[in-house]
C-alpha cells in the first residue's frame, strides 16, 4: 500500500533520513520506534510531502507521492495526527473536527463519523463548543486524532498519540488504535512508548539517526535485546 | 590575514571613505552631500524604529509622529517665529536636541503605557491613529484662541506655525564651523551622531535589555514566566525608539531650517518601516543599508534619471519623455522593490537567513552517547551557594501553601477548592486525568491566571495579584507542557534571559558599561555556560534553540528555569515525548536538584514510574477537585485514583516496566 524506497531527506545540510526503505501493507498497524531526533517525524513529513526527499521514492497505491502537493496526498486517503497537537486554537472542537472532513465529498457520511469520534472520545463531546486552544494538552491530543479520523483515511499516520495522556487514556488510545484498524484503516504509528506500540502493532521498524536498523514482527522486536535495552528501558 | 586584522582594515577603509566622501563629492561636483546627510537622518530614525519593531517585535505604524514631536520641540524651543526664550543663544541647539529627545521619550511613555497592554495588532492600529493625530494637531495649533463667554485667556496663540510651519530655526554653533547652507559641516555632525547612536545601539542589543526585548518578541508569555516584565520592557523599547526619533527630528529641523506638517505624514512612517523591513528586521547593517538605499533612490537616483530621461526626450523630440517626472512614481518603485525583496529574500537584504528546522544534528549512531547523564560534580558552584544561603530561612513553614484555590472558566470549574502544600526540599507529584486542571493549577500559582478564590502563600508571603515575572523574582520557576523556548535566540541567550531578573544593568549601564556591568555580564555568561554543561548542553551554547532536538529543548527549558535561581521548580510533564533512556536521565537530574540543592519540585507527570519513583507525596485531581493526597504507595492503591486515572491494568504495567526496582 505504502512504500518508501531508499529515501534521503535533508534539512539544509543536515541529513535527516539516510536511505529509508519501508513498506506498509493494507490492513496493518506498523510502528516506527526510535529516539528523539532519529528521523521518525521526518519520515511522516516526507510521506505527507511537507518536506521533499532529495533522493528515493514514496509510493501509495501506485501513486508517486514525492512529487505531489500535500493537499493532493491527503485526498488520496492519507491523514495525519501531528506531533504536538497542531489543532486550530481559535476554532471550536466541532469546527476542528469538521475541518478534518474538508476534503471529503461524501457529505452525508460525515455525521455518523462525527458520532464515531465522539464515541471514541466522550470528552470531546463534553467540550464540543469550546475553543481548541482552551483544551488541556491531553484533550488537544484527542482532538488531533479525532480530526485525522474525520478524513476517513485509508492510511492514518499517528505521531506520538500517547504523548501527554494519563495512564488510563494511554490504554484507551491504544485500544482505539486497534479498533480503528479493525474497522479497516491501515496505520503507521510513530511512538516513544515502544512497549505499547509494539503490543498493538503487527510489525515494527527501529530507527536510529536517520536509518532503519531493525525490522521484524512486533512480538519479535519486543524480545530483541536492542529494543529491550534502548527503547523499553530494561536493564 | 587574521579575521581580526581584516575587520580592522575594513573598518579603516570605511572610516576613510566616510571622511573623504564629502570632499570628493565637492571636487567632482556631484552635489549629493545634502541627500546623503538626510539619508543618515532617516537611518537614525530607522535605527530607533528597529528597537521597537526589530527587537521588541511591536508593530508601530505611527512612528513619524515622534519625528514630528522632536522637530517641533526644536522649533518651539529655538525659533524666533514662535517667540522662544531660548532662541539666539550659542548653546541653544546643543541643549535643545536633548530636550527634544526627552520630550519624545516622555510622549512615547504616555502613548505606550495604555496601549502596550493590548495585543500586537491593536497596538499597530493605535499607533496608526496616533500618527494621524499629530500632523492634524500641528496644523491646527498655529492659531489658538480660547473664548469662554467673553473671557479670553488665550488669544491667537501660535504654537506650531500651522500650515506654514516654522522657519527659521536656530542653528548649531561651534567655533570655526559654519553651519550654514554648506552641507559638509552638517554631514559630519550627523555622521558623529549616527555613529554614536549605532555604538549605543550595538551595546544595548548585546545587553540584558536587548535580550529581554528579543525574548518578548519571541514569546511574551514565556518571557513573563522567565522573569522579564513585559510591560516595562516594551515601554522602554517604545520610549527609547521615540527618543531616537525625537533626536533625529530636532537635528532635521535645524538642518532644514524649516518644518511643515507635511513632512511627518503617514507615508513617512511607512517609508521608515520599509527601510527596516527591506534592510532586514533586527539587523543594524540591514537598517543602515535599507535607509540609505531608499533615501538615495528617492533623492538622487529618481531625480537624476528624470533629468536623463528629459534630456533624451529633448534630443529625440519625444514630448512624453521631456515632460516625464519619475519622482511622481516613487511609491510605485518602493512598492515594487519591497515586493521583490520579500519574494526573493524575505529576511531582508542583510537579515540573517533563518536556518531550517533540524531533526538530526549528530552523526553518532549510538543513541546512548547522545544522552549524557547529569553528574553531581558538574553542579554549578553558585547554585550550590544559593541553596546553602537559602537554608538560613526558618524551615518550619512550608515553602508553598495553597488553600481553597478555585478557578472558573465560564461555567466550567477548572479548580475547585484545591489544597496543596510543598514543604522545603520536597518533590510533590500532581497527577490526574487529562483536563483535570493540573496545568491550570500551575498557571494560577505562576500568576498567568487570576484565581476566583483561595490563597497562595510562598515563603510566608501572599502571592495574590503578582504578575508572573514578579513571582519568578520571588523564587518560583516553571517549564511548559508544550516547550516554550525563545526559538530564534541562541541556547546561551535563552539561559541568560533566565538570569534577567537577577541582573541589574540599566539603559545607561548597558550603553556605558561601567566595570560593575562588565563584571555582572561576564559572571552571568559564565553561570549560563556552567548551567548548560550541567544539563548536558555544554557544546551547543551557540546553536539556535529551535535547532535543538526535542530532548535537548526540554533540558534547555529546565536550565533556563534554573537560571532564575528558584527555590521552587514547577515542571509540567517534563518527560512527555521522551524515550525511557531520556526519561531516566531527566529523573536523575531532578533527583540531583533535590538532593544537592534542596530545591523543591512540583511535578505534573503521566509517567508513573517517574512520579511514583521520585515524589515524596502526590496530589491527584479530577475535574478540578482533589480526589486524593498521600504517599506514592497510598496513591497507587487509592480506589478513586485507580478508577479515574490509573486504570485497572496499571499495576501489571508498572511491574513490567521496572523489573529491577
Amino acid at each position: 500500500m505504502l512504500g518508501l524506497d531508499d529515501v534521503h531527506t535533508y534539512y539544509g545540510n543536515i541529513r535527516a533520513l539516510r536511505g529509508v526503505s519501508l513498506a506498509v501493507e493494507s490492513g496493518e498497524i506498523v510502528t516506527l520506534i526510535g529516539a528523539n531526533g532519529a528521523g521518525k517525524t521526518t519520515t511522516l513529513r516526507t510521506i505527507l510531502g511537507t518536506v521533499r526527499p532529495r533522493r528515493g521514492t514514496v509510493t501509495f497505491n501506485g501513486h508517486r507521492l514525492d512529487t505531489l502537493a500535500t493537499d493532493r496526498i491527503v485526498r488520496l486517503g492519507i491523514s495525519h495526527s501531528p506531533e504536538g497537537r497542531r489543532i486550530f486554537p481559535r476554532m471550536t472542537v466541532l469546527e476542528n473536527l469538521e475541518l478534518g472532513a474538508f476534503a471529503r465529498r461524501d457529505r452525508e457520511a460525515i455525521a455518523p463519523d462525527l458520532e464515531r469520534v465522539f464515541a471514541l472520545f466522550p470528552r470531546l463531546r463534553e467540550r464540543v463548543a469550546q475553543k481548541g486552544g482552551t483544551l488541556s494538552g491531553g484533550e488537544q491530543q484527542m482532538l488531533a486524532i479525532g480530526r485525522a479520523l474525520m478524513a476517513r483515511p485509508t492510511l492514518l499516520l499517528l505521531d506520538e498519540p500517547s504523548m501527554g495522556l494519563s495512564p488510563i487514556l494511554v490504554d484507551t488510545i491504544f485500544q482505539i488504535i486497534q479498533d480503528i484498524n479493525r474497522q479497516g484503516t491501515t496505520i503507521l504509528l510513530v511512538e516513544q512508548n515502544a512497549r505499547m506500540a509494539l503490543r498493538v502493532a503487527h510489525r515494527g521498524y527501529v530507527m536510529q539517526t536517520g536509518r532503519l536498523v531493525l525490522h521484524d514482527a512486533a512480538g519479535a522486536l519486543l524480545r530483541s535485546d536492542l529494543v529491550r535495552k534502548t527503547y523499553l528501558g530494561e536493564k | 590575514m587574521s579575521p581580526g586584522a581584516r575587520r580592522a582594515l575594513q573598518g579603516a577603509a570605511l572610516g576613510a571613505g566616510l571622511l573623504v566622501y564629502p570632499f570628493l563629492d565637492r571636487s567632482l561636483g556631484l552635489q549629493t552631500v545634502h541627500a546623503v546627510s538626510d539619508g543618515m537622518i532617516y537611518v537614525l530614525l530607522a535605527l530607533g524604529l528597529n528597537i521597537v519593531v526589530g527587537y521588541a517585535g511591536l508593530l508601530d505604524l505611527g512612528y513619524a509622529a515622534f519625528f514630528a514631536i522632536g522637530a517641533y520641540t526644536m522649533g518651539l524651543l529655538n525659533s524666533p517665529v514662535l517667540g522662544s526664550p531660548l532662541y539666539g543663544y550659542r548653546w541653544s541647539f546643543w541643549v535643545c536636541i536633548w530636550l527634544a529627545a526627552g520630550v519624545s521619550a516622555v510622549l512615547g511613555v504616555v502613548i505606550g503605557a495604555p496601549t502596550l497592554r493590548v495585543r500586537g495588532d491593536y497596538l499597530a492600529i493605535i499607533t496608526l491613529g496616533f500618527g494621524e493625530i499629530i500632523p492634524v494637531a500641528i496644523r491646527n495649533l498655529g492659531d489658538i484662541t480660547i473664548d469662554i463667554g467673553g473671557w479670553r485667556p488665550i488669544v491667537r496663540l501660535n504654537l506650531t506655525g500651522g500650515e506654514n510651519g516654522v522657519n527659521p530655526i536656530g542653528r548649531p554653533h561651534l567655533p570655526g564651523v559654519p553651519f550654514e547652507t554648506d552641507p559638509v559641516p552638517w554631514y559630519f555632525l550627523i555622521l558623529v551622531i549616527g555613529l554614536a547612536s549605532l555604538w549605543a545601539m550595538n551595546r544595548l542589543r548585546d545587553s540584558r535589555l536587548g535580550r529581554a526585548w528579543m525574548a518578548i518578541r519571541e514569546d511574551e508569555t514565556a518571557a513573563d514566566c522567565t522573569g522579564v516584565n513585559p510591560i516595562s520592557t516594551k515601554l522602554l523599547a517604545f520610549a527609547l525608539g521615540a527618543s531616537f526619533s525625537g533626536f533625529a527630528g530636532s537635528v532635521y529641523a535645524a538642518k532644514l531650517q524649516a518644518i511643515t506638517p507635511g513632512a511627518f505624514e503617514f507615508q513617512v512612517s511607512i517609508m521608515l518601516l520599509c527601510m527596516v523591513v527591506l534592510g532586514g528586521t533586527g539587523s543594524l547593517t540591514g537598517v543602515i543599508l535599507g535607509g540609505m538605499l531608499i533615501t538615495l533612490f528617492d533623492r538622487v537616483v529618481l531625480t537624476e534619471t528624470t533629468s536623463m530621461v528629459r534630456s533624451v526626450g529633448r534630443a529625440t523630440g519625444i514630448a512624453a519623455l521631456t515632460a516625464a517626472d519619475l519622482t511622481l512614481w516613487r511609491w510605485f518603485f518602493f512598492g515594487l522593490g519591497l515586493v521583490l525583496v520579500m519574494l526573493l529574500r524575505p529576511e531582508g537584504l542583510a537579515g540573517r537567513r533563518a536556518r531550517p528546522l533540524a531533526a538530526v544534528a549528530d552523526d553518532t549512531d549510538d543513541p546512548a552517547a547522545l544522552e549524557p547523564a547529569p553528574r553531581v560534580e558538574t553542579i554549578p558552584g553558585w547554585l550550590r551557594e544559593r541553596a546553602e544561603r537559602g537554608g538560613v530561612v526558618p524551615e518550619a513553614a512550608p515553602l508553598l501553601e495553597v488553600r481553597g484555590l478555585t478557578k472558573r472558566f465560564g461555567g466550567v470549574v477548572a479548580l475547585n477548592e484545591v489544597d496543596l502544600v510543598v514543604p522545603r526540599g520536597a518533590v510533590i507529584g500532581l497527577i490526574g486525568p487529562n483536563g483535570a486542571g493540573k496545568t491550570t493549577f500551575f498557571n494560577v500559582v505562576t500568576g498567568l491566571i487570576r484565581p476566583d478564590g483561595g490563597r497562595i502563600t510562598f515563603e510566608g508571603a501572599r502571592l495574590a495579584g503578582l504578575r508572573p515575572n514578579a513571582i519568578v523574582a520571588r523564587g518560583i520557576a516553571r517549564t511548559f507542557q508544550s516547550i516554550r523556548l525563545f526559538p530564534q535566540m541562541t541556547v546561551l541567550d535563552n539561559v541568560l534571559v533566565g538570569e534577567h531578573c537577577r541582573l541589574a544593568a540599566t539603559v545607561a549601564g548597558a550603553v556605558l558599561r561601567p566595570p560593575a556591568v562588565i563584571a555582572e555580564e561576564a559572571r552571568a555568561r559564565a553561570r549560563a555556560r556552567e548551567l548548560l554543561a550541567f544539563v548536558g548542553l555544554g557544546g551547543k551554547a551557540d546553536d539556535a534553540a529551535r535547532n535543538l532536538p526535542y530532548g535537548d529543548q526540554r533540558r534547555l527549558e529546565i536550565a533556563r528555569a534554573l537560571a532564575t535561581e528558584p527555590r521552587l521548580l514547577l515542571l509540567d510533564e517534563p518527560t512527555a515525548g521522551m524515550n525511557p533512556r531520556e526519561t531516566e536521565t531527566l529523573t536523575e537530574l531532578i533527583g540531583i536538584l533535590r538532593r544537592e540543592l534542596s530545591l523543591s519540585v512540583l511535578l505534573i507527570e503521566h509517567d508513573m514510574a517517574v512520579v511514583m519513583g521520585i515524589s515524596d507525596r502526590i496530589t491527584a485531581l479530577d475535574y478540578g477537585t482533589r480526589i486524593a493526597e498521600g504517599t506514592p504507595a497510598e496513591i497507587k492503591r487509592h480506589p478513586r485514583v485507580i478508577e479515574a486515572y490509573l486504570g485497572a491494568g496499571y499495576e501489571q504495567e508498572l511491574a513490567a516496566r521496572t523489573p529491577a526496582r
